[in-house]
């Protein structure tokens, strides 16, 4: 039985504030004010000041505990109705991506009628952990019921103990970083330095050349000053890049610099959804559809898949539901978590033995047409605020599909820490 | 006419302070007619991102609807602490407040701020006088301010006490805040308004108070804040104030959303008959 999609799910628009490198202009901001300014801004450009939505799904990878109810904190602090109703989520880099689906599930089953997706992520203001040793002993002083039984206790922790840690953007079950990971996977995949160098030029060019011609005046609101994304070099070259030493990989053969890798970065994106109804009761055009996601993941512990390479067993998946080959695109956001993740993702879907043996495929997805991929730039010259990604690529790629025409698509993937992807197609209306 | 006198930058309160403490006895009838001016104040993006966390604020790029009154009081002070104003700068009591945002300002507003004194007048617990803050951008009036201070003397019977305040809201607290005893330290360094009276238990004995006690525009401005977004828009606040907040301490917000103007009072935790302040509300 084929699933039957009783209505449409609508974009409507979208809103981030630019993104900023860590412990540049929003080092002093939240992720609870990111989010209600990009909330903020988006409620003011479409006129959504009182309206109780169906709900806003929102979320950060780096949270502090008392950020337990961050999106819903964030709804009662914008201009949104308080009955407005908000979770969070948290898939890691693939957070933004999921909350759309979340969002545009409910709204084809009519559950709700409109609700905001979006997310957030701080690398300037992250909490701070002591050390796991120090972390139980001040627990057992708390938990302490006379002040000899917590000056017991106190007396037991050494300085050896004492300590903070940060959030570090490491696999808990490899002890490797990402870009560590990554490297592996771009060595397997064969990806150049010049390719990898190449593609993020190409990103920082096409990011700059949308600022040019306008793209992001209305999907953008500046905050505490920036108006662009600080991260963008529009004099970026592939001459330049070459100069950048690796920073991932070891030895002869590294191919992974600061330059083709994506920096910490601050940010909040949300995207507005709703359904074909709501649209017109609000007199909002629907920019695209929603039409479908799917989400893989991959056993990068003892398998021997790359930690990044779950987009390319989720795209399969979803082209095979929807009944349509990787050629049946106009666009292609595939999230630059790294240049090489991209690279070594449409490498793989052009190796015969890879979906053959992988995806299970008679053939090929074969390659795509690389003058249709991340046309407007993407995180390499954007900068990646982990769960704000999804949200940014989701409204940009909407506007992208309307000003094509209905009927256009648009294919996104996000690869994710954990080994998880998450992908979907939108269609231009 | 007025005389009016322009800063490149705002005075320090500390040694405008000093000043009005070493100036004697102060008389006469009559109040300055100088207008202090602070011409082209472009907003310092951290000093404000400093008010919006203090305050309750959110951290973005709008001015919160009471930001424009600390960059007019350093020239409040300046103006009050001058031999030719008639009252005494230390022991003011600042009584009522009443501020218009005319519309939304935001932190690239390059801003113009003039403080007068006016209307000085008799109070059946001594004399009143209004400071008036008019803050503009590009010419174009945005906001103001009027703040009634009252100096305690012999008083007039027979004078009138002004606008008066609606009765405090009545029923279980919206909100309930826990003030710490450094927060009159903490809002002075963001305000500059360092007034003995606020800094240290000691330094607020020595003035006549058992405790230090908090800022009244420190608690109008968190109040307003936890009003929501649409105070920072075009509006119009009056706050009463009535007895100090003693820190630390805690204290209830009652709000009352129902009436046109939205009224709003802060009274304590410990004992709801003591009145901290009453503040209306209107959207314009």
């Amino acid at each position: 039985m084929s699933p039957t999609s009783p209505r449409r799910a609508a974009v409507l628009g979208g809103n981030r504030i630019p993104f900023a490198r860590q412990f540049g202009p929003y080092a002093n901001a939240s992720n609870q004010d990111m989010f209600t300014a990009a909330l903020e801004g988006l409620v003011a450009r479409y006129g959504l000041g009182g309206e109780r939505l169906g709900e806003v799904v929102g979320g950060a990878v780096i949270k502090h505990s008392r950020d337990f109810n961050l999106t819903r904190e964030a709804v009662l602090g914008s201009s949104l109705a308080p009955e407005t109703t908000a979770y969070d989520v948290q898939q890691a880099c693939g957070t933004g991506l999921e909350n759309a689906i979340l969002v545009s599930n409910k709204i084809k089953l009519g559950q709700i009628e409109s609700g905001i997706a979006g997310g957030v992520d701080t690398a300037s203001d992250a909490p701070i952990m002591v050390t796991e040793k120090l972390r139980r002993k001040l627990l057992r002083v708390n938990r302490a019921k006379s002040t000899a039984e917590m000056a017991k206790k106190l007396l037991a922790i050494r300085p050896t103990d004492l300590g903070i840690e940060t959030p570090a953007n490491t696999e808990p079950r490899t002890g490797l970083s990402m870009g560590e990971h990554m490297a592996i996977t771009a060595k397997k995949w064969g990806i150049t330095r010049e390719a990898q160098d190449e593609l993020a030029a190409a990103s920082h060019q096409n990011l700059a050349a949308a600022y040019d011609r306008g793209f992001f005046d209305d999907l953008m609101t500046s905050y505490l000053g920036l108006a662009k994304d600080q991260n963008l070099r529009p004099d970026s070259s592939v001459e330049k890049l070459a100069k950048l030493k690796p920073v991932f990989g070891k030895g002869e053969g590294a191919t992974m610099t600061a330059g083709n890798s994506t920096p910490l970065t601050d940010g909040a994106s949300a995207v507005l959804l709703g359904s074909e109804e709501w649209a017109a009761e609000h007199n909002l055009p629907v920019q695209a559809w929603f039409v479908d996601g799917e989400v893989a993941a991959v056993d990068y512990v003892h398998g021997d898949e790359g930690l990044l390479m779950a987009p390319a067993y989720a795209v399969p998946r979803l082209l095979a539901r929807q009944g349509l080959s990787l050629q049946d695109f106009d666009y292609y956001e595939i999230h630059e978590a790294f240049a090489s993740t991209v690279l070594s993702t449409l490498k793989a879907w052009e190796d015969e033995d890879f979906c053959r043996d992988r995806l299970g495929l008679e053939k090929p997805l074969g390659s795509i047409d690389r003058s249709k991929l991340n046309v407007n730039g993407s995180s390499l010259a954007a900068g990646h605020p982990f769960a704000a990604t999804g949200g940014r690529i989701v409204a940009s790629l909407a506007k992208m599909l309307h000003e094509k025409g209905p009927g256009s698509r648009g294919l996104i993937s996000i690869c994710a820490a954990g080994g998880q992807g998450v992908v979907a197609i939108l269609e231009g209306a | 006419m007025a005389q009016q006198e322009t800063f490149d930058s705002a005075p320090t309160l500390a040694k405008v302070f000093v000043r009005a403490a070493l100036a004697g006895k102060k008389s006469g009838s009559t109040l300055p007619a100088s207008e202090l001016v602070l011409k082209g104040h472009t907003v310092d993006r951290e000093h404000l991102l400093d008010y919006q966390r203090l305050c309750g604020f959110g951290v973005d790029d709008v001015l919160p609807h009471t930001y424009p009154h600390i960059l007019g009081f350093p020239l409040q002070a300046e103006l009050m602490a001058r031999k030719a104003f008639p009252l005494p700068l230390v022991g003011l009591v600042h009584v009522e407040n009443v501020i218009t945002v005319r519309r939304t300002l935001t932190a690239d507003d390059v801003l113009d701020v003039s403080v007068h004194a006016e209307d000085l007048r008799d109070h059946p617990k001594g004399r009143q006088v209004d400071l008036v803050t008019e803050v503009s951008v590009d010419g174009e009036s945005v906001w103001s301010g009027r703040s009634t201070y009252l100096a305690r003397g012999r008083g007039n019977p027979d004078a009138e006490r002004g606008t008066e305040a609606p009765p405090i809201p009545t029923g279980v607290a919206a909100a309930q805040w826990r003030l710490q005893g450094d927060l009159g330290r903490r809002y002075a360094a963001v305000s500059g308004d360092v007034n003995p009276i606020h800094m240290h238990p000691l330094t607020a004995k020595a003035m006549g108070f058992p405790k230090a006690i908090a800022h009244g525009m420190w608690t109008s401005a968190r109040v307003l804040a936890a009003l929501g977004r649409s105070v920072n828009g075009p509006s119009t606040s009056h706050v009463w104030f009535r007895k100090p907040v003693l820190l630390p301490g805690s204290v209830d917000l009652v709000v009352d959303r129902g009436s046109q103007p939205v009224v709003a009072g802060l009274r304590s935790t410990r004992k709801p008959e003591t009145e901290h302040l009453v503040l209306t509300f209107a959207r314009r």
